[in-house]
Formats: C-alpha cells, structure tokens, sequence
C-alpha cells in the first residue's frame, strides 16, 4: 500500500515545534472576560444562602452566576445519568464543587470577586471509602436519580437507586460453586487502587459565547464535540444545530476530557454576561474536576495442581466520587475482562459503582480495566508460584484464542493476545521458571522480571460519521468529529483517505471537529477513533471514488471494475491511455472544473450487553496487549527503578507504526507512574496534593534506560485495511507487569495496593521476615 | 501602578509597561500575544513554560514580568532565522518528538538551554537536564533522540 | 495572581526600611516559593519588596582563611556550577544540583532557599554540616548567626521583622571529605524524603572528625552529635557504620508526610547513614 502502513510525517508538527498551536487557553475573542469559579471548600453540605451583591458591585465584574441563575433550563446533566448539577443547587456533594461562576475584565478581578461571595453551609455527614459509603447506616449522596435521555444506551445498566451504589453489572458462565468444590487449592486476595490524576499538561479550558440569534458557540479542549453539543442542547432546550462546538487541537486528554466539565456552567455565564467568556482552569482545579476511579478488588480463584484453573470469582468496588459520569460504564466495562483474557470454565463476575464525597472521577485511559488487571494479572503470577509453574505456561495454557466463546457468550475474534505476550517475553529476555526462583539473601539490590497481559473491550454499539470532500484539483478534505488529542489522527486519517482515493498524503487533510460542518462522531475516547472514524472515513472516501469511477466508466466506455484510481486520474487497467485526470472527470459531470464531490458514510457497531444476563456483544473489537518490566529493588530502602520495559499491543493493522509506538510509550509511563508513586491523597474528603509539586507525574529520569514497544497485527476483518485502536491498550498490564517483576525479585513479596511506595515494600520485606 | 521596563525580546528591545504581579508567562501570553509558552502547573515543576533569560531556562510562570528589565528573553516564537527552522526544531521533527505538542515548546527550550550550556551532553546528562519538563504523552524516548543527534553522539 | 503593589529598593538599607515600616510586606528574591504560596492563596500580600534590583547581593567568593562568602541572591545553579564550590565543596555542589530542575535553580537563590524555612530542601542539610552561619541586616547593622540557629523549623527562622539574609559564610573546608545523598521516595522530580551530609576527616584510617547531619525527615536539619562523638578516634569498620547507622536512626524525629511515614523514615535514616558514610571513605 502507498499510504497506510508507512510511517509519513506526522501532520501539525511544524506548528507544535514553532509553538504555533492555538490550544484552548490560547484563544482571544473581542471583548472576552475571564471566568472563575467559587468553590465548596466541604464535602458535603447544605448550602443555605448565597449572597453575590458585593461581588457584583466589584468594579470589572460583568456577570455572577449560581442556582438562581437556573430558571427555565434542565439543570441536570450527565453522561449516564442526570445527577450533575449546572452550578450545586442546594447542596454541595465534594470539595471543589463549583457553586458560584464570575465573569470579570480580567482573571485578577474575578478572582478578587469571588472572595467577595458570601456563603452559608450547614455540613453534613460525608463518606469516602469505597467500603464504609456502601453500609446501610451511610450518608447517602443522591436520594433520587433521573436517567438521562442522552449519552450511551443506559438500558444496559442496572441502575440502584436509594443507597450510594450507583450501579450494578453482573456475568457469569459454567457453575462458580462447583468450579470451587473441584478445585484443589484457592487462593483470594483483595487488591486496591487509588485515584490518579490523568494528568494532561493542558488544564481544562474553553471559551463560550452566544450569537444575537440565540445560537451557543463553545470553543472547548474536548474529546467529545457531538457529546458536548448534545448535553449543552438539553441543557439550554435548544435544537442541536443551536449549539456549534469547536475543537481546537487539544494537549492531551487520556480520557481527562471526554465528558462535559466547564462548558455547561460557562455557557450560562456568557449567557448571562453577553459577551464571550473564557474559563481556563488552573491546576489545582483540574484535580478537583477529575481523576481516575479509586478501586477494591476482591479476587479468589480455584484451580487443579495440574495446572487447570477451573474457576474464578471477582467483585469489584469502583469509587466514583460524587458524580456518575461514566461510572456505571467504567464499572461495566471492567467487570466482564474481570478474569482476564483467560479460558476459565466457571465464573462469577461483579463490579459496583459507588458514589462517594469524593471529586467526580471520569474515563481514563484503560477505562476500568487497569483496577481488574492489576488483580488478575498479580494472581496469575501467584499461582504460578503456588504450582512451581512458569507463569508464562500457565498464562499460554488459558490464553484465549480465535475463535474462542468469551465470558458475555460472544466469539472471540482478531486475538493476538498470545503474540503479545509470547513477543514481549522475549524482548524482556524472559528466561521461564526460574525467573520465579527465590533469590539469594543478603544483597541490597535485587532485581526481577515481571510480565502480563491484558484483555479490553472498545465501547459498543457506537456511531461514527465521516464526509470527503473532493474538490476539482485532485485535493481533499475529511470533515470529521474526531479529536487530534496527540495521537495522531490527522495523520492515519488522510493516510486513509489518501489510499482509498489514491491521492498523494499531502493531497489530503482532516478538518478540526466543527459540529456545524462535521458530522457526528460518538468521542474520542476508548482508542476508538482508528477502528471506527477510520471505517467512516474509508467508507466516505470509497463513496467518492465510486462516484469517479461512475462518471468516468460511462466515458471511457469501460466496466466500473476494470478501473483504476490512482495518483489523481482513474484509468483502464492494462490500457494505460484510456484514462481521465479528476479535473476531467468533474468537467464530465458538472461542465466546469470547479465544485466538490462529496462522500459519505455512517459506520455504526452493532451488539450491546443484555443488563440481566451480561450476554451479548460487548465489543466490536478487543484490545489485546502485554508488558514486560525489569526492576532492581533496594531492599533496604524499597526503592524500585524500573531498568526496562517492553509495551506490545495488537494493532489489527498498524495504519502509522511510529505513532502506534508513542502510543505504547505514553501507555509504559502513564502505567508505571500509577504503578509506582502516583496517588492522590485526601484527609476527609480534602485533597492535600493536589499540585505538581506534591503529585509528580513520571520525569525522563524516571523513564527506563531501555524501553521496547511491540506492534502485533491481528487484522480484524471490520478494521479500516484490518486496524484495531492501541491508544490504551498497553497500560493496564504495566502495573501488575511491574508488580510481579517486584515480587519475582522479592522471592513471592507481594504489595496488594498500589501505589508500591517503598515504605510499603520494607513494610512487606519485614514482615516476611518475621513470619519465617 | 504599572511598572516601565526596557527588556530584550527574541533580539527586539522593548519599552513596555507591566504590572507588579504579572508574570513574565502573563505578559507574553496577555500582552504579546505570543502564545507558544504555555502553562501547565503553575509552580515551575511541568516546564511548558520554558522561556531562556539570559540563554538559561527559567519557569516564565513563576517569574515577575518587571524582573525582565535589563534581560534578553527568548521564547519559542524567537527560534529560527529567516523563515528557517532552529536546528533542535528540526530535530524533534525528525525524530517525532511530539504526540498533543503542549509540551513540546517548552521541552524545546529546554533543550536549547542545555546546548547552549553544553554542545555535547551525554545521554545521562541530558536525562538531568532534562527531567524538569514533563510529557504525559510519553515521548521521552524521541527528545532523547533528538538530542543525542544535536549532540552529534 | 491575586494584585498586589511591588517594591523595588536599589539599597539593601532602603530595602530592610521598608520590611520594617510594613510588617504584613514580603521580601522576593527568585520567587519560585513565594510566587507559589501567593498562587496557591496560602500568603496574600499587599506588598511585596523586591530584592532582585539590589546591587552586590550576588556572587561567590573564596578565601583560604576565612572560606566561602555567598551573596543572598545567588542563584541554586551559580552555586552549584561555581569552580570554587565544585572544588573546595563537591558536596555542597551536588546538593544545591539536587535541587528542583534547572529553571528553578536559574532562579532560585540561596538566600532564599534559606530563608524560606522549607524542611524539604537539600541545601540546608549539607550547610549545616558545613557549619554555616549566615548574615542577617537591617540595613545599618549586621548580625552573624550560625545556620542551625538560624533554621528554627518548618518554614520558621530566626529573621526578625525588617531584617534579610544578606549572605553565607561557609568556613573553610580545611580537610574534610564528604558527600550528600538526597533520596526521594516517587519521581526523581520530588522533593527529598531524607537528606543526609556526612564529612568526614580521617588519618590512616581512623576518624578524625565527623559532621553528620540529617535533613527532610524533621521540620530542621539535625547534627547526630552523638554518632559524630562516636565515630571520633576509630576505625570505620563495617560494624562502626552500623552502630553510627542505628544511632542516627535512634535520635531522629521524623515526621509524616506525602514522602513517607515517620517509622519508615527512621529506618530509613540508619540505611542512607550508613551508605553516605561508605561512600566518603571509599
């Protein structure tokens, strides 16, 4: 092929290296004003009077918004359910929630106003832990709850109302009970993990104002434009075509940035100040807008000494703080991969999302999936132990493969998880049993090889469109919804379109999401974008070509299938005279050589879950991956350094390898950093490190010596030229990777909950010593 | 009160008025309209803000506008001569050194900071160098690149 | 950033005037702590005087006798890349290079590193095992006070109102050897969770003289004067550096924080102890 499969030069670099990027927070509008917002500094409260008079009177304030500015909207929102307020109404739920939003002349003089709110609270009980805000006796966060009309297909969920569960999901096979009876050893842990930061360098920003029609235009760093507009129309009772959302290349998202943050309650201020109004938060406030879900995650598994693992039970507890979002997604998502990417005969698989006093959690890269694997992938390796057994055989022995019946009832196919793990045990030099054997004592450094793989499902049914635009020169145009969030899409998108057109690259460009101009795509998230933009964009592009081929047949006397599209003319093959340039092909159709042809496509996924029985399709695709890691642990210290790590994914056919690969770097690190050190920290319900300086993300220095990444291509037949996502498919197996490398160095000394801090390890270290 | 000061800015000497508490980041991003310098923490510890005074890195956020007087500031939109691309561009072009670019202007001057100190660091001594400027993304291993060829190793 | 008025003294007497007129203003120096505070709303100023257009607050000087003078307003990186630091003081070098990341030791100075108070900051802990003492002005007068004095806990020392560290007089380092390790428990980016200087004066094996302080784990650098007076007159064997080692772990006070637990930090001390002072001799 031309285009796909070659590494060509990545779109937008020469902006991102001159710093000509107009991000979010770089956008200037005539007479903008600045927002910023008063916060809940309680968990939980009632709010019983606001008085904003002598912020208003502030010179330079132009607009102050609360609940009193709600009156004839839906003040509810959320991507599942209705349970987030535009601004708190009546009662605040976390610290951090916003319940007044100024707009002044200046960032200076909205700050100063909002010190000049006055509020009274009257504090209320609050829970934090996942475990306590599931008792009957808790203080319970939503009393009532409306599911949305909007948002992803909420019949699939069993939503709890009453209590602080916000939702259910349950799947199982074979016959759990007599799976335990047949076993003849089991073994059941509990494994946790903290709330972590996403992390995007890039704080949540956007910028709203309202044309004199009444139209909403919202400039916004989102992952998500239909979703937006979609939410900000029920909102404000708008038709949809009233709300025009922009997306300017965004600086990272990792899932940060998939669901309606700023932009509701901007929206409402810009109303109210007529004029537009940026928001640009600063970094403390993005820690107090989203995070990746706390998780427990009990596990127990029975199995035969010769190996067999006959059965496996996990319940699994996601914190999701005080709004849904997409908790119950998360939840489900995670609970049919909850055994892993294993053959087991019998099954019982439940996960809960539960509602805390906590800041709202939201999508994060390896949605729900990281929480589970970190369990499953830690007691693979322990059994293994158990049974004098190399991990690795025992994972090949349960590995699925084509074809295989999953745990939802659904056939398996485009698996490449075996190669993966069979690729990335070499890279990492896995030398079998042995890497399991005790070491010897008395040194202060020891080191440890550690795998795993992981199994993840792409969000399904879902709806991507795409449209091409061919003009007259042989030049063409996506137009798509789709978000350039880093990973690259404006360049693997025109690689598809230029080989389904047969265009040169440079013929060919992506649009920036415009949902007045582009059509509707269901986000950027769950590495869904290759997979299904690209098939829209295919389908679009062969849409074009078919209208070439059509014209262009009747001229030259030709059969439609005889024809060739390639650099810019379609021609008979084999008769390399006959042949028409696309310029003579538009003078053909519409007499001039001026206009567009224009394509289009709806790629839309079948399947869906049935809530009961959790059988169904979960996914029109899977995400299939593995990570090797080598660590030194300084035993008298607990320090780990990870010395080197493999990353492989199963690309289905990698459109852009050098971009596929960045994709498993940023996958090692983001891991490793969660793996390792990243957590954040609350004292009821008050976080104390939320800022860099007290939550580090992972530095160069931190980064391995030697790093790998591997791209398996299992093509999926549904795949654009067979492609599959790999965006987060390689971060859920790097901390239980490093884990098991940790233990392996440690002779079987396990840490349960991440992060593995080194207070944790010589916590560990001298305990076992004491138990010998 | 603003405050007068006489700066030099990517090689233009500027007479300017700033506020005492606008921060250097501020005064480009606000005042100039040069938006390349971008902030990411707040605190000095990301490094999307990386602007050289005097040819040394500093956290453009963390530092007053008014201590700009008498300094020779350069910013990203200060590389390259004549429409050309400054060599530590061209290079984190090659290698691909950038996936959403938030970072990149920053990691840049960086890295311009670095050579400018020393023309042929080691690789280990551009790990500490470097290890201030921080990417999510995960493109560490392409800056390193792009630096070990600049340093001619 | 909230508003606030600026201050610009080009004398240090007109400079320690104003700090004394207003007692709610704040001297800045590289600002990378206080800009900090004042973002985070921790401090609120109204005024803020800064240092930084003061002249001959800068620079390094060394002399046989009296040792090591450093301006106030020095920065973290002019000190640590200084050929007379690197030479005299290799350990004070690799402690102030240890600091944050190359922007903020470009601006940062060592005054303010000092003066700001911060437990969690490696120059103080090799300086105070340097036995530094610092000069503290009012513009007409100048008072002389040893560092560990100086220090008086977590963001607390011995400035009084309308008074600045005007320098840092390191005394010679005669003929000691040393070396500081910063260890941190996440990011090689963090903050230290335990510093330890440690110089050391031997003679055909035997210990001379030993400094040995800890930093990060208390709200102040401590001497181990203890472990210092053990160690004098003997062989560094390896059970000396165990019994040193256990020592220190046994006096110091650590408390919680984001970087460890206080237990594991006392044990922590003892390892780090023993390894700094394996690392002097060898």
């Amino acid at each position: 092929m031309a285009l796909v499969g070659r590494d060509v030069t990545m779109v937008g670099g020469l902006a991102k290296v001159t710093g000509a990027v107009n991000y979010a927070p770089d956008l200037q509008f005539p007479r903008m004003l600045y927002a910023k917002a008063l916060r809940s500094p309680y968990p939980h409260a009632n709010i019983l009077r606001i008085d904003t008079a002598k912020a208003e009177k502030l010179p330079g304030v132009v607009a102050v918004i609360t609940q009193d500015d709600l009156h004839g909207l839906n003040p509810y929102f959320g991507p599942v359910v209705d349970d987030q307020p535009v601004v708190a109404t009546e009662r605040v739920r976390h610290v951090g929630e916003v319940v007044a939003l100024v707009a002044g002349e200046s960032r200076e003089i909205a700050e100063e106003a909002v010190g000049l709110i006055e509020i009274d609270y009257e504090e209320l009980p609050a829970v934090f832990d996942i475990l306590e805000a599931i008792k009957p006796d808790a203080p319970v966060l939503h009393a009532q709850r409306k599911e949305t009309t909007a948002g992803v297909h909420r019949e699939e969920f069993n939503f709890q109302v009453g209590g602080n569960v916000c939702s259910v999901y349950h799947v199982e096979d074979g016959d759990i009970k007599k799976g335990f009876l047949e076993a003849d050893e089991i073994i059941e842990n509990t494994y946790t993990l903290p709330p972590v930061q996403h992390g995007h360098i890039e704080p949540h920003a956007a910028t709203a104002y309202w044309e004199p029609s009444g139209k909403l235009v919202l400039h916004t760093a989102t992952q998500n434009p239909s979703g937006i507009q979609e939410q900000l129309a029920q909102i404000f009772k708008l038709p949809e075509n009233q709300v025009r959302v922009i997306v300017p290349l965004v600086g990272g998202g990792y899932g940060g940035k998939t669901h309606a943050r700023l932009e509701p309650a901007l929206a409402l201020l810009a109303r109210k100040a007529r004029r537009p109004v940026q928001w640009v938060l600063t970094r403390d406030e993005v820690f107090l807008t989203g995070r990746r879900y706390g998780a427990l995650v009990k596990i127990k598994t029975g199995f035969k000494r010769d190996g067999r693992i006959l059965a496996r039970q996990v319940e699994a507890f996601y914190e999701i703080g005080a709004y849904a979002l997409n908790g119950p997604v998360n939840a489900k998502t995670g609970c049919y991969v909850s055994s892993g990417p294993y053959n087991i005969p019998n099954r019982s698989l439940t996960t809960y999302s539960v509602y805390t006093n906590l800041p709202p959690t939201g999508p994060f890269r390896g949605v729900g999936v990281s929480h589970v694997c970190w369990a499953y992938e830690s007691e693979m390796d322990d059994i293994a132990r158990r049974l004098n057994v190399d991990p690795v055989e025992l994972r090949l022995k349960h590995l699925v493969r084509e074809r295989d019946i999953f745990v939802t009832g659904e056939e398996l196919i485009s698996v490449g998880v075996t190669d993966c793990l069979c690729r990335t045990a070499e890279a990492i030099g896995w030398k079998g049993k042995e890497e399991q054997a005790v070491p010897p004592e008395k040194k202060n450094l020891l080191r440890g090889k550690g795998l795993a793989v992981a199994i993840k499902s792409t969000t399904t049914p879902t709806t991507s469109s795409a449209s091409v635009r061919l003009n007259a020169d042989g030049s063409a145009v996506l137009l798509t919804s789709s978000v350039e969030i880093g990973q690259g899409l404006l360049t693997s998108m025109a690689q598809i379109v230029g080989e389904e057109l047969g265009l040169p690259f440079e013929r060919v460009t992506v649009s920036s999401p415009d949902t007045d101009v582009t059509p509707y795509d269901k986000s950027t998230s769950s590495s869904r974008t290759t997979f299904h933009m690209g098939q829209a964009a295919q389908q679009a592009a062969r849409d074009v070509k078919n209208q070439l081929l059509d014209v262009a047949a009747k001229k030259l006397e030709a059969r439609i299938e005889d024809l060739e599209l390639r650099d810019g003319s379609v021609s008979v093959r084999g008769v390399p005279d006959k042949k028409m340039s696309i310029a003579e092909i538009f003078r053909t159709r519409f007499g001039s050589t001026v206009g567009s042809m224009f394509g289009g496509y709806c790629f839309k996924t079948a399947g869906g879950l049935d809530p009961e029985t959790g059988k169904g399709k979960a996914a029109a695709f899977w995400f299939f991956s593995a990570c090797g890691a080598e660590v030194e642990v300084d035993v008298e210290t607990g320090k780990v350094r990870v010395l080197k790590a493999v990353t492989a994914a199963d690309a289905g056919h990698a459109i852009h390898p050098k971009q596929c690969g960045l994709q498993n770097e940023g996958s090692l690190l983001s891991g490793m950093g969660s793996a390792l050190f990243e957590e954040m920290v609350y004292d009821n319900g008050q976080p104390i490190n939320s800022n860099f300086l007290e939550y580090m993300l992972p530095s160069l220095e931190d980064h391995p010596q030697e790093f790998q990444s591997i791209l398996v291509e299992t093509p999926h037949p549904d795949g654009p030229f067979g492609a599959k996502g790999v965006g987060e498919a390689a971060l859920p197996p790097v901390a239980p990777a490093i884990g098991n490398a940790i233990a392996n160095a440690l002779g079987g000394v396990r840490i349960r909950d991440l992060p593995i801090k080194p207070d944790k390890l010589v916590a560990a270290l001298q305990a076992e010593k004491e138990n010998r | 009160m603003k405050i007068n000061i006489s700066t030099t800015l990517n090689d233009r000497t500027l007479e300017v008025s700033v506020y005492p508490n606008q921060t250097l980041l501020e005064f480009l991003r606000d005042d100039l309209c040069l938006k390349g310098s971008v902030e990411g923490c707040g605190v000095g510890v990301c490094g999307s803000c990386t602007v050289l005074v005097d040819n040394r890195p500093v956290s453009s956020c963390l530092m007053l506008a008014t201590d700009a007087a008498g300094k020779r500031i350069t910013t990203i939109e200060g590389l390259g001569r004549n429409g050309a691309l400054d060599p530590v561009q061209e290079a984190f072009l090659k290698h691909q050194a950038f996936q959403c670019g938030y970072c990149t202007p920053g990691m840049i001057m960086a890295v311009k900071g670095l050579l400018l100190n020393n023309p042929h660091p080691t690789e280990s001594q551009a790990r500490d160098y470097l290890s201030g400027n921080l990417c999510r993304c995960g493109t560490y291993v392409e800056v390193l690149a792009a630096v070990q060829e600049l340093a001619g190793r | 950033m909230r508003r606030f008025e600026l201050a610009e003294p080009q004398t240090l007497e007109e400079a320690c005037a104003l700090l004394n007129d207003d007692g709610d203003a704040k001297a800045l120096a590289g600002g990378t702590a206080l800009l900090t505070l004042i973002k985070h709303g921790i401090f609120i100023p109204k005024t803020l005087v800064n240092l930084k257009k003061i002249g001959g607050m800068s620079g390094i000087d060394y002399d046989r006798q009296r040792g090591l003078r450093i301006g106030a307003l020095t920065s973290i990186y002019d000190v640590e890349s200084s050929p007379l630091v690197c030479q005299y003081y290799p350990w004070l070098a690799e402690a102030c290079h240890l600091v944050a990341n190359i922007r903020i030791r470009n601006m940062a100075t060592i005054g303010g590193n000092l003066a700001h108070g911060d437990y969690q900051s490696d120059p103080p802990t090799a300086l105070v095992a340097l036995d530094a003492s610092v000069d503290l002005t009012r513009g007409t007068g100048t008072r002389q006070i040893k560092l560990s004095e100086f220090l008086l806990g977590s963001y607390e020392t011995a400035l009084q109102p309308g008074e600045l560290l005007s320098a840092l007089v390191v005394p010679p380092p005669d003929s000691w050897r040393g070396t500081y390790i910063k260890f941190t428990t996440g990011s090689s980016e963090e903050r230290p969770c335990a510093g330890i200087a440690a110089l050391l004066r031997m003679e055909q094996g035997i210990c001379r003289d030993l400094r040995l302080v800890v930093g990060a784990v208390s709200p102040r650098p401590v001497r181990m004067h203890h472990a210092e007076e053990f160690a004098r007159g003997k062989e560094i064997s390896e059970a000396v550096l165990q019994t040193i080692g256990a020592e220190a772990s046994r006096v110091v006070d650590p408390i919680d924080d984001l970087r460890g637990s206080a237990s594991y930090k006392r044990q922590l001390v003892g390892v780090l102890v023993r390894r700094a002072l394996a690392a002097v001799i060898h």
